[in-house]
């Protein structure tokens, strides 16, 4: 991965690209109440940088969803806090934190999750009218310009059903992308997909995470997507634990 | 809003299903309603055709018009009471004559054509004047007849001098003729009541302004019921007007339903659809506000093929059903079938309140 590139592209946009964007703080979430409680994670930290797409490992139950759906402000953390750039995200409303999602979070579901009965285009310009500052001009064009960038031009007026699985996925990393978000939070994108398939989404989604200096977490259990990361974590039992580079991590089965 | 139009736009098989029930709904309870009104002003026009504002009955009639007998001195006596401008007789008889036509139901009103009991709703011709006998003024709803028609009951003809509308009673024709032709009617069809004292049936009283029916002395022997409470006593009205109305107001409790039971079924197919509208950062109070855009479109567009399906009814309809469609009851319960599918609609609220947007994460548990 040209991550030179990428260094010189965040520097440029005036950022220390050395200061983690996103920070995990010993976060822990408990799921019920005494006999039935389950922490699901357990003191949790992390920091990601911006330009930098890092995955999350892990068999299924071990807290992956908990976690990226606390740092997505989806879900409030039992103790710990998270903070994106200059937000505790631990410390919004719920009004708040809806807000929060729409500027400054971008999602890709493991199932594309697109409204059926919105074309490409408008499933883009649909997130695009959640902000307060909504400019329907700019964000045609900007829907246009990257469902262009995403191999989709030709089918930005087509509906959901009528795409094929992986461009449906295209159209969601388009939408993640749409309102120019802090971070990315990927879950399972490839769970529907294909291996080769799932292969192209995830360098797409890692190309796009990158030139556009955006911060991108990846959840999956498929280890081959991982050498297009550049950090891997692993959870296991709910414990959060670095695995080195996505490359490293690649090699090491 | 986006997420309403386009889902109107792109899946309207469903609205048009939709569309379609609540159409059938508006057209259903516009035709009750029509059919209710007009058996309504067919049964009582004749009560509320004059200006009377009060009817008197004898006290043991319980305001109907066949049964009650009051001696005619009590006109005179109603007049000078005070609170009362005109008093004027009514003497009713309800049977059939003929006319060139053939036989025809008639109610007879016999009538001071210058007092509170003439009808005010004359269209062609003229009423008979105070004295004058052997003619006879009749509602437009008698076939047959015209202004110079002749229509004998029993033994006595009238020729009919002019023509009437909206003053049916018990949906027959009433044939206004004075006291005295009521009179010889009566005991021509009615041996039985040749040489009784004379009598009136009813009076009907103009009061004066302030003047209330409950702030009335009434004389003995005699009750003073309101124009609507009169109206109301007519047999059968009542009765049909409250099965009428029961039948409306249930079909509009089943429109709302209909359309509770519409959207609930919308809401919970598209559960995770909202969920992650929900997690990209949309508002609750966004997403049930587009449900309730598309309750009102749904319900608006439904109401309009309704009317338009029940008013083109209206045109074919034979004149024998007898059908009434006004324009208050149509914007009545217009409003009403909006407001219900509204309501039914308010109530998928709670529930897409209910979606949780961290569910649109982690299909894999
Ligand atoms: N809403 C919840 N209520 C109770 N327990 C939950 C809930 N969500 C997840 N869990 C539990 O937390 C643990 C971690 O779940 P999750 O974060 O979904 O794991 P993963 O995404 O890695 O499969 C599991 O044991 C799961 O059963
Ligand atoms: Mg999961």
């Amino acid at each position: 991965m040209a991550s030179n590139t990428t260094t010189a592209d965040t520097a440029s946009t005036g950022s220390a690209s050395t200061e983690p964007i996103l920070r995990v703080n010993d976060v822990t979430k408990t799921y019920g109440e005494g006999h039935t409680a389950v922490t699901a994670v357990a003191n949790a930290s992390l920091a990601v940088k911006e330009g930098e797409f890092v995955s999350l490992l892990g068999p299924s139950g071990s807290g992956k969803t908990t976690l990226i759906s606390m740092i997505g402000g989806l879900l409030t953390s039992t103790s710990g806090t998270i903070e994106l750039g200059d937000v505790d995200v631990s410390t919004l409303s719920k009004k708040d934190l809806t807000a929060f999602r729409a500027q400054r979070v971008g999602f890709v579901f493991q199932a594309s999750n697109l409204v059926p009965f919105l074309t490409a285009k408008e499933n883009l310009v649909y997130v695009a009218t959640l902000r307060k500052d909504y400019d329907r001009k700019q964000a045609s064009k900007r829907a246009d310009e990257l469902l262009g960038e995403l191999g989709l031009s030709e089918r930005i007026g087509n509906l959901p059903e009528q795409l094929s699985g992986g461009e449906r996925q295209r159209v969601a990393i388009g939408r993640a992308l749409m309102n120019d978000p802090d971070l990315v939070l990927v879950d399972e994108p490839t769970a529907s997909l294909d291996t080769e398939l799932g292969r192209q989404v995830v360098q797409l989604l890692a190309r796009e995470v990158k030139d556009r200096g955006k911060t991108g977490i990846m959840v999956t259990h498929d280890l081959r997507m991982v050498e297009y990361t550049d950090q891997v974590f692993e959870i296991l039992d709910g414990k959060l634990s670095a695995e080195g580079t996505g490359k490293e991590k690649a090699k090491s089965h | 809003m986006m997420l309403a139009w386009a889902e109107i736009r792109r899946s309207s098989g469903r609205f048009l299903s939709i569309i379609g029930a609540l159409s059938l709904i508006t057209f259903l309870v516009l035709t009750l309603s029509a059919l209710s009104d007009g058996l309504f002003f067919g049964s009582t026009g004749a009560v509320k055709a004059p200006s009377a504002q009060a009817y008197v009955f004898s006290e043991d009639a319980e305001g109907s018009f066949i049964r009650s007998q009051i001696p005619a001195a009590d006109v005179e006596k109603y007049r000078q009471l005070d609170g009362i401008d005109r008093a004027g007789p009514v003497g009713v008889l309800l049977t059939s004559g003929k006319a060139s036509s053939g036989e025809l139901d008639v109610a007879v009103f016999g009538v001071d054509p210058e007092s509170a009991s003439a009808p005010q709703t004359v269209t062609k011709g003229r009423l008979p004047t105070p004295a004058e006998n052997g003619v006879a003024a009749i509602d437009d709803s008698a076939k047959g007849v015209e202004i110079g028609s002749t229509v004998t009951v029993g033994d006595v003809p009238v020729e009919i001098v002019g023509l009437t509308s909206g003053s049916s009673y018990q949906l027959q024709p009433t044939l206004w003729t004075t006291v005295d032709t009521w009179t010889a009617m009566q005991e021509s069809v009615r041996p039985e009541t040749r040489g009784l004292p004379a009598y009136v049936s009813a009076i009907a009283l103009d009061l004066s302004a302030g003047t209330t029916v409950e702030s009335l002395r009434s004389i003995a022997g005699t009750v003073v019921l309101t124009e609507d409470q009169a109206a109301l006593a007519i047999p059968g009205v009542e009765q049909q007007r409250s099965t009428l109305n029961s039948i409306i107001y249930t079909t509009l409790l089943v429109a709302a339903l209909v359309v509770a039971l519409f959207f609930a079924l919308i809401v919970l197919e598209k559960r995770d659809l909202f969920a992650a509208l929900k997690a990209l950062g949309t508002s609750t109070g966004r997403l049930g506000r587009s449900v309730i855009i598309q309750a009102i479109f749904a319900s608006v567009i439904g109401v309009i093929l309704g009317a338009i399906a029940s008013r083109l009814l209206g045109l074919v309809i034979p004149s024998e059903v007898p059908t009434l469609y006004l324009t208050n009851s149509l914007i009545q319960i217009s409003v009403f079938t909006i407001v219900a599918s509204v309501l039914g609609a308010v109530f998928s609220l709670r529930r897409i309140a209910k979606i949780d947007p961290a569910t649109a994460l982690g299909g894999n548990l």
